[in-house]
Formats: structure tokens, sequence, C-alpha cells
């Protein structure tokens, strides 16, 4: 477990040093998921001790914005003298984003659910040919 | 002064020190927020951070304990996120063969929710007269909280801020992803989970959960891409246009 803790670290301060030093305009945790993602792939296979870690401590992720979330008491006049952009923004950016998204994702699966449907078999066959 | 209010003065002053109160406190507020949002059914109208955050607060408020004690404290918390956020790319990793598999489909999808996400929410606060401070802590509003508060400092935000409307857009999502797609008449799974999970990230995810299986795995993948390709974007487009 702790080769665990100390893998995640690691990426976390590659990540931190990335930042820092103005290398990349990322955020040092997601430079660290990339490139645990990264290094994950070149394995093939997450460690099982990885794998328990990942699992209990994302099961808590929500309160880890508990205290951060609690400073917004200190923004409650910008939240309420802005009420109606923030509702339009949120509310509003929201339905836009799920209809938009919904109708254009929809529509591809189909057309590539129709795709699939007439290629394959002629497919299958040429390939076997050239091989043979 | 009483021998007993002068035990209890020491000990308050020595738990003011050390993060031990605030820190208790924030778990504890949680794990009650939990058991409400299970009591309910676990709607997204009963988020357990929101629960959370709004009983600390009335706390606080009771107490009259200034809130940036609590802040100060409760960094042992905070400091998790780093490493947590790090640990999303094991069930991304975990998803490999779903993204190969559907590939294009999910590739569609960030190209189209992303740019509407961030657009449709700057737009619509700019239109309506939002301050710059505000626009900018709402651009990373539909991307999960951990990277969202990320995206937020480094393009001039307010990480509080960015918090509770990244919960707020969650709920929003989780409530409003199963209507839009009745309204439009979409019952591929993969789709309505996608989606709902690049516009309203884990809140969102855990609601597309309920729906099927199929739905949380493509919800979790929308949460994770997007949360990445946000990261990456934003910034550079921000740091192009400075306002």
């Amino acid at each position: 477990m702790l080769e665990q803790i100390s893998r995640v670290m690691f990426w976390l301060c590659v990540g931190e040093i990335a930042a820092r030093s103005g290398l990349l305009p990322l955020p040092a945790p997601v430079t660290g998921l990339i490139l645990l993602y990264a290094e994950l792939a070149v394995r093939g296979k997450p460690p099982d001790d990885l794998g328990v870690l990942a699992d209990r401590l994302l099961q808590f992720l929500g309160m880890l914005f508990v205290p951060a979330g609690v400073g917004v008491i200190a923004y409650l006049d910008v939240l309420k003298a802005e009420a109606l952009p923030i509702l339009a923004a949120v509310i509003g950016g929201t339905a836009i984003t799920l209809f938009v998204t919904m109708m254009v994702a929809n529509w591809i699966g189909i057309a590539i659910a129709r795709g699939q449907e007439q290629k394959p078999p002629r497919l299958e066959g040429a390939v076997r040919d050239v091989n043979l | 002064m009483s021998t007993f209010s002068q035990f209890t003065s020491l000990t308050w002053t020595s738990l003011a020190e050390k993060p031990v109160l605030e820190t208790g406190a924030t778990v504890f507020a949680f794990l009650a927020a939990t058991r409400i949002s299970r009591l309910g059914g676990n709607h997204p109208l009963l988020n357990p951070t929101l629960l959370a955050i709004v009983l600390i607060s009335l706390g606080l408020e009771a107490t009259h304990i200034p809130y940036e004690a609590c802040l100060r404290g409760a960094d042992t918390i905070h400091f998790m996120l780093g490493p947590t956020v790090v640990l999303l790319a094991v069930p991304l990793f975990r998803q490999r063969a779903v993204i190969r598999a559907s590939a294009r489909l999910i590739a569609v999808g960030l190209a189209v929710g992303l740019p509407v996400g961030v657009l449709s929410a700057v737009g619509l606060a700019w239109v309506l007269g939002a301050s710059s401070q505000t626009i900018l802590s709402l651009a990373p509003k539909s991307v999960t909280a951990g990277i969202a508060v990320g995206i937020s400092e480094q393009i001039g935000g307010l990480q509080t801020l960015t918090i509770v409307l990244v919960i707020m857009t969650g709920i929003t999502g989780a409530v409003l992803g199963p209507i839009v797609a009745r309204l439009a008449r979409i019952d591929d799974p993969r789709v309505v989970g996608l989606t709902m999970g690049i516009a309203s990230h884990g809140i969102g995810t855990a609601r597309a959960l309920q729906i099927n299986e199929v739905a949380g795995a493509f919800s979790g993948l929308g949460m994770g891409l997007n949360g990445v390709l946000t990261a990456i974007v934003l910034p550079l487009i921000f740091g192009w246009f400075r306002f």
C-alpha cells in the first residue's frame, strides 16, 4: 500500500513541478492523472493495491470539497447580487448542454450503428482472402 | 474564574491550534449528510456535499466561530483532493475497453458537450451582466470539482465559488438529464450516460448509475475525459484572451 501511496505522490509531485515552473498550464493533479494513466497503459494492468486505494479514496471524494465549499459564506453577497446570471448559467446552460449533446451524440450513434450493419460481412471476407 | 471554565478554555485553545476539531466536524457533518441523503433515496437534491456545507455553515453561525478558522483547520481534508484526483486515472484506465469500442461516439460527445457546456454558461452569465470574476468561476462548472478548482485557480476565478457552482450544476444535470432524454426521445443508455457525465460530472454519474450500468460507465467516462480535456483547453483559451 505504501508503494501505491508513493506512486500517487510521485506523479502529483511531477505535476506540481510542471505547474509551478510554468512548463504546463495544467492543474498539478490533472498532470498527475495523465502520467499515472500513461504508467498504467505501459504496465498493462494496475497493481491490486492501487485499485483498492482508488476505490476507497474516491468513495469520499465528495467530502473533500466541504471545507472549501464552506468558504462560500464569504461570497454570499456575490451570489445574491448576481443570482440571475448565475442561475441562468447553471440551470439554462446545463439544460442547453444536455439537449444539444444528446441530440448530436444520438444522431452519430445511429449513423455508426447503421454503418456497422452494412459493412462487416464483406470486409471480413476480403480480409480473409488477403490472408490466404 | 472557576477551575472548570479554566479547564474548558484551555482545552478550547489547544483544540483551536490543531485542526482536530474542524477536521472531525467536517467528517462528522459529511457522515450525517450521507445518512440523510440515503434516507431520502439518494435523491440528487439531497447531495451529501451540499448538505454537509449547509450543516457546517449553520454550526458556525450558531457557535459564532469565524469560517476562516474552519478553513484553516480543514486544510488537512482539502489537501487530500490532489492525490484523489490523480487516482481518477484508475477507473478511467479500467474503462479503456469501452473507450476503444465506442471511440467515435465518445469523441463526438466531447467535441460537442465540452464547448457547449463552457460557452452556454459563460455566454448567459456575460449577457446577463455577471462580473468577470463570476464568469471565470463559472467556466469550469461542468467539470468534476477536484479538477474544476484547479482550472478556476489557473484562469483567475474564485475556488470556493467554483465549488458551489459545480455542485449546483451537478444537481441540475442529475435532475434534468433523464427529463431531457425523455423529451428528446433518446433511449440509448450510452448517449444519455455520456452526456450526463460531460454536463454534470460525478453527481450526474451517480444519477446515471441509477438508470443502468451502461449509462453509469459512459457517464464516468464522460466526466473523466471532459475533466482532463477542459483542464487542457480552458487555461489555453483564457490565457490568450486575458479578460
